[in-house]
């Protein structure tokens, strides 16, 4: 069959008859090599000037919420790998805890401080991620590629693990599926010697540099008031000078043992945030190492035990009837949680990352809300770029760390 | 006889159910256990008619009617010290109550505590937008207008903002099938290449259990490839090797007994 | 004049390589295959990946282009979903011939694990693809793989590409 013509028509966006001044509306993305994904920003210029920005998302919406209204409860927690791919674990962990809030069990100690190792080294591969391609967005190729060399490393640790790269889901309802495997902790403890180093290189590489300086310096300046009403969250808020971290304000797996600062900076600018986020590369460093003898001390068992929602360990599936019963029966009509509503946050890499789940008692959530930090990091573009040069909008749609798989859902 | 479905709620539903089944309840505690919560009740129950009010997982929830929304809203905000408005979110509760739920989060960076404001809101009710307080709203408000179908009143630019303008029905809707309904499942051969030409792009396959038993035979061989529906030639294709048998011209041949194994990455 | 009987065919006697119009211009093609960076989801962190520092793409000729206009090859990498399928096709339509996709991912396969509503059930609906990668997402590994594929393809292909029948589905 021969291919038709297609009906497509062309578009006039950038060309407005009706208009006697001298603006002009150019149309950036949906697919834009620095867009950060698909983000569709219609700009209103008055030479370089923006005058008004309008950004439109759900270019990448695939229904991920009505997805989890017809999924039982351990049946989605893959599908959110796919939200925030860059730091998949963060919002595994994030709806796993949800879960757990809402049938009331705690992950055993082992599992927690697994958790929060693997967290962090979310945070790293996140934020290693977001320095290469701002970066590469604002000119500099260099750190684009020592970055990434840096985060094949990071992700070869979480390849050990969980033996994926990107979609980890290395993190279950009720605790971690597995015992970190052998020569996990050499690796990591190889990389926690070697990471600070690189962190260094990054920095000299970009700190002085004059070019970054100036494209990142009082670029893109959130005050605090605007930060509180477009309700704001993680780096972006700690640079506003509000230091506000959930692993601090209200721990949760084992962070209140832990001996971490918060970074922040009252800046308010680009080149603080960048700053910031190398800051916390280096806490999420001191966090992993503090793990370390947390995890020697702790007892084995990596799955909590509650027959009622949470399957067996595998050899005792594979010894003991009833265990096989209720894993199968879990399997088939899943675990049916108590009435209510539960809202849990946590800090992943990119800010507060919330699920909101209203449960009617059946294996199916009622309403599964996320709350996307980036989604509201994106909606404040509009308010944010008017009055920035046309260049400037790349380093501030960079430098937000907006990923759209949570945007969009 | 075809079996009634109801149209209502086509969310998925477990297949099997004890009879003598009876969920349990999330616990849920009376305000006056949490010190901080009883002193703000006792504000809010001064200003509000309070439908309901309980702590649950910690967190304040308290019921207004929808009319009050947005001075409830400004009320935890100006009065309570609940400085972030995290999250709105609205629950299909149609087929079952006939309202939306409309559930505000707020988070009080002072006293590190979070409350949730619920009001249930009739079908055919519009509700106030909070945008004026906090502009996080402006997004929030567009979304739920977009997937739920809940008409918003003094909202500065409602309009659709995760689906594309042209879209039919709102998908979060209990109503709305999850793999689409007919606009949905044809829309985009409709948009590029026109309504006639659905029969020849075909129905989508939605079936995730389908298994086509030349599956694993009938891919296009490289360099093989035929039209639809024709016959597919018996071709061996090479797939062990990355290169033609004689290698390629200025490449280099790719051997096998000459790469080395690394001990450790780098 | 010639006073010698010059034997051409013989080894050594004159510089000149005897190939076909379709080798060269294909040899040619195939080893500077540069790919429009679609990166739609999850799999664009991997096709960067693929172009960074340990997997380094530039070697096989394969450079990473943001215009159309500039592109072989279109390496559709993530979820397509039908508010952006009326883009993919505009693009694809402004590609210069000869051009080639890559589907990357199960999502752009076939729709992969989104099964909803708003998500295009295989991109090949929209554009004829040539290569499909499974996986979710697909390693570098496989990216490269298949663009070794692609280059083997494209020499064996004629180099009238538009002589050959195309066809969508």
């Amino acid at each position: 069959m021969k291919q038709q013509v297609n009906r497509l028509q062309p578009f006039f966006e950038n060309v407005s008859f009706d208009r006697d001044d001298n603006h002009m509306v150019v149309n950036f993305g949906p697919q834009h090599p620095s867009a950060h994904g698909q983000l569709r920003l219609i700009l209103e210029l008055e030479g370089e000037e923006v005058i008004k920005a309008t950004p439109d998302v759900g270019y990448l919406h695939r229904g991920m919420e009505k997805m989890g209204e017809n999924m039982m409860y351990n049946e989605f927690l893959p599908t959110t790998d796919r939200m925030d791919y860059i730091a998949s674990t963060s919002n595994n962990h994030s709806f796993a805890l949800a879960v757990e809030k809402l049938i009331n069990v705690e992950a055993p100690r082992r599992a927690k401080i697994i958790r929060v190792m693997l967290l962090e080294i979310n945070r790293i591969i996140s934020h290693l991620f977001w320095i290469a391609t701002h970066a590469l967005d604002v000119g500099a190729m260099t750190i684009f590629l020592y970055a990434f060399r840096e985060r094949e490393f990071v992700m070869d640790l979480m390849e050990d693990y969980c033996g994926a790269r990107l979609t980890h889901s290395a993190i279950r309802i009720g605790g971690v599926p597995q015992d970190l495997p052998e020569g996990f902790i050499e690796s990591m403890d190889k990389f926690i010697k070697q990471f600070p180093i690189d962190i260094k290189d990054y920095e000299d590489l970009l700190d002085k540099n004059r070019i970054w300086k100036m494209r990142l310096e009082d670029v893109g300046v959130i005050d605090q008031e605007m930060a509180q009403s477009w309700g704001v969250s993680g780096p972006a808020l700690r640079a506003t000078g509000f230091q506000w971290d959930l692993r601090k304000e209200s721990p949760y797996e084992v962070y209140d043992e832990i001996d971490f600062d918060v970074p922040f900076t009252d800046s308010c600018d680009s080149f603080g945030r960048y700053k910031l986020y190398m800051n916390e590369m280096r806490q999420s460093i001191k966090i992993m190492a503090q793990c370390i003898p947390l995890y020697e001390a702790s007892e084995a068992g990596v799955m909590a035990h509650a027959p009622e929602y949470i399957s067996a360990s595998k050899e005792e599936i594979m010894t003991q009837n009833y265990a096989l019963m209720q894993h199968f029966v879990l399997v088939t009509q899943g675990m049916r949680p108590p009435v209510g509503e539960v809202y849990s946050a946590t800090e992943s890499p990119k800010g507060e990352l919330g699920f909101y789940i209203n449960s009617q008692g059946d294996p199916y959530p009622y309403r599964l809300k996320v709350r996307a930090p980036s989604f509201w990091h994106t909606g404040l573009l509009q308010d944010l770029l008017p009055g920035h040069q046309l260049a400037d909008v790349v380093t501030i749609i960079g430098n937000l760390n907006i990923v759209f798989g949570e945007i969009d859902r | 006889m075809r079996e009634y479905k109801p149209k209502g709620d086509v969310q998925a539903k477990a297949y099997y159910s004890d009879r003598f089944w009876v969920a349990p309840q999330l616990p849920t505690f009376s305000v006056d256990s949490d010190e901080i919560f009883a002193e703000q009740s006792k504000k809010i129950n001064e200003n509000f008619e309070v439908i309901k009010e309980y702590i649950q997982t910690g967190h304040l929830v308290v019921e207004v009617k929808a009319e009050d929304n947005k001075d409830a809203v400004a009320f935890f905000k100006d009065e309570l010290g609940y400085n972030f408005l995290m999250e709105i979110a609205a629950v299909d509760f149609l087929e079952k109550r006939g309202v939306f739920e409309i559930v505000y989060e707020m988070l009080s960076t002072t006293t590190k505590k979070r409350a949730r404001i619920k009001c249930c809101l009739r079908e055919n009710q519009a509700l106030e937008s909070v945008n004026d307080h906090f502009r996080m709203a402006d997004w929030s408000e567009r979304e739920m207008y977009d997937l739920s179908g809940v008409k918003i009143n003094n909202h500065p630019y409602l309009k659709r903002i995760i689906m594309p303008d042209d879209w039919q029905g709102h998908p979060l809707r209990k109503d709305y099938p999850m793999i689409g309904d007919e606009a949905a499942q044809w829309y985009e051969v409709d948009k590029i290449f026109g309504k006639e030409y659905r029969d020849v792009i075909g129905p989508e396959n939605r079936d995730q259990a389908r298994v086509d038993r030349f599956d694993t035979q009938r891919y296009s061989k490289i360099k093989h490839e035929v039209p639809k529906g024709a016959e597919f030639s018996d071709t061996k294709t090479d797939f062990g090797d990355y290169q033609e048998k004689d290698g390629v011209f200025l490449v280099t041949k790719l051997k096998k007994e000459d790469s080395v194994q690394l001990k450790e990455r780098r | 004049m010639a006073q010698h009987k010059v034997n051409y065919a013989a080894e050594g006697g004159l510089p000149v390589v005897l190939t076909t119009v379709d080798k060269l211009v294909q040899w040619g093609r195939s080893n500077s295959v540069w790919a429009l960076t679609y990166g739609l989801a999850c799999c664009a962190i991997e096709m960067m990946a693929a172009g960074a520092s340990r997997y380094d793409f530039d070697r096989f000729g394969t450079i990473f282009r943001a215009s159309p206009r500039q592109a072989d090859i279109m390496v559709v990498a993530g979820t397509l979903t039908k508010k952006h399928a009326e883009f993919i096709r505009r693009l694809y339509d402004q590609m210069a011939e000869p051009k080639w996709v890559i589907s990357m991912g199960s999502c752009a396969n076939t729709g992969g694990m989104f099964n909803t509503y708003a998500t295009v059930q295989g991109v090949d609906r929209i554009i004829p693809v040539d290569i499909y990668l499974p996986g979710c997402a697909p390693r570098p590994e496989t990216l490269q793989f298949a663009l070794m594929m692609l280059q083997k393809q494209i020499r064996r292909e004629s180099a009238f590409r538009a002589l050959k029948p195309k066809r969508l589905v």
